[in-house]
């Protein structure tokens, strides 16, 4: 199940694509794999926070793949 | 995603939600961009609760970091390897894809968890205290958010009411033009208006050369006793030089239950610069669903395109609610269930209705 579809309830209308609506996605599909960070290069390092509020350092994403996906309450 | 996570967590991939900045302030729920880590941090625990899935959430800065560093969208996904290095990106979030990828990377799993079998345990969003649909919402052209920065004082009251500011194109691009504020109360504060306390005000503070039709506004007089509408306003702006920032002071009453008023001053600081990070959000009418269009919409997944929806073609929040919302029991969700659903959304996430319906 897509991610965002579950936190907003708009999303779950774009699951619900035509044609013309999946050519667009594909291509912002590629338009974003032109962006940095590109494929190859490392995550950036960058502080956050977890759940708890303690910092959270994405340099210590080593050791294991990771999937990372970002997401809101809307 | 929570059944990929269940089938390639025990292999060592490590998954992780990251909760950024409201996509659509407004939708499901009526929530509004948190301004403090400490709101975000309450928002991404709400999060949790709504989705129900066991993946663990980091929580971005406040300033956004995290989503600058990876591109700014609203819902992209990203694949690391042991090394550190991105070996996968997407714009959109694709479960199937990422478990794909990780059978490439890693290996297929021997017993597949599918969707339907995860028994997501969701949660219905934060309530609002009070009615919606008091006040109509306000129409207003399409606008972006602008920058604006509240001033937040240590160890003050919470802002109960936000301030969405967003500017027409022309004001953007030509600094004539029309300006929106929007003060939204945020559910998290549980806060409503009463409307025996005096209305909301504001005042606006600029130098010489910001040229607007008011530097003040009351809000309407609400005639049901407490109602939880943002108090909305749309100012003609004539002249707004780029580098002259709007100093914006709002009083009002926020009321906590029935006894408890706050007194409220609070300060924000506006400049005419398009806010990447305040999301898309649509006003009047936000998150309502009238039944018959979301019939259409949710029939346009019926694959098969026998009329109805099956469990294998529901998706996103229906999937989860699919077997309580199939009310008569027969493995199907029909147009009429549909628009059944609706209303049962519209209750869920209390939009106000629009006010031409």
């Amino acid at each position: 199940m897509r991610f965002i579809s579950m936190c907003c309830v708009a999303a779950v209308i774009s699951l619900c694509t035509v044609d013309a609506e999946a050519q667009r996605m594909q291509q912002k599909e590629k338009q974003f794999l032109k962006e940095s960070p590109l494929i190859g290069e490392p995550l950036p390092d960058v502080t956050v926070y977890s759940l708890d509020g303690e910092p959270f350092t994405t340099a210590n994403l080593r050791g294991h793949y990771t999937v990372l996906t970002f997401g809101c309450l809307t | 995603m929570e059944a990929v996570y269940r089938d390639y967590g025990p292999k060592n991939v490590k998954f992780y939600f990251i909760y950024k900045t409201l996509a659509h302030p407004e939708l499901a729920g009526n929530y509004v961009q948190p301004f403090t880590l400490a709101e975000r941090l309450t928002h991404a625990r709400q999060a949790e609760k709504q989705l129900g899935a066991t993946i663990p959430w980091i929580v971005d800065a406040i300033d956004n970091r995290l989503k600058h560093a990876l591109g700014d969208r609203p819902n992209s996904e990203f694949i690391i390897n042991p090394e550190g290095i991105i070996v996968r990106k997407r714009a959109w979030s694709h479960p199937a894809q990422v478990r794909r990828d990780l059978e490439e990377l890693i290996g297929p799993v021997d017993h597949m968890t599918r969707e339907e079998d995860v028994h997501l345990r969701l949660e219905l969003p934060v309530r609002v205290p009070a009615p919606r649909g008091a006040l109509p919402r306000l129409s207003r052209p399409e606008m972006q958010p602008i920058v604006m920065e509240p001033e937040i004082e240590l160890d003050g009251p919470p802002f109960f009411a936000k301030l969405r500011a967003e500017a027409d194109a022309d004001l953007m691009e030509h600094g004539t033009g029309q300006l929106y504020l929007g003060f939204h109360l945020d559910p998290f504060h549980n806060g409503h208006w009463n409307n025996l306390t005096p209305p909301l005000s504001f005042t606006l503070d600029a130098g010489d050369a910001v040229k607007l039709d008011t530097t003040t506004g009351t809000a309407p007089k609400v005639a049901a006793v407490s109602d939880s509408d943002p108090r909305e306003f749309l100012l003609n702006v004539s002249s707004w030089p780029v580098e002259e920032p709007i100093r914006l002071t709002v009083t009002y009453f926020a009321c906590v239950g029935e006894e408890s008023c706050h007194t409220l001053k609070q300060e924000y600081v506006l400049f005419r610069k398009h806010d990447p990070d305040g999301g898309g959000a649509r006003g009047e009418g936000a998150g309502y669903w009238d039944p018959k269009d979301f019939a259409k919409r949710m029939l346009a997944g019926d694959s098969d395109k026998d009329g109805r929806i099956v469990k294998s073609e529901a998706a996103g929040i229906l999937l989860p609610h699919f077997d309580k919302l199939d009310a008569n029991n027969d493995g199907f969700l029909d147009l009429k269930e549909m628009e059944v659903i609706s209303d049962w959304l519209n209750s869920y996430h209390q939009p106000a209705p629009p006010s031409q319906r």
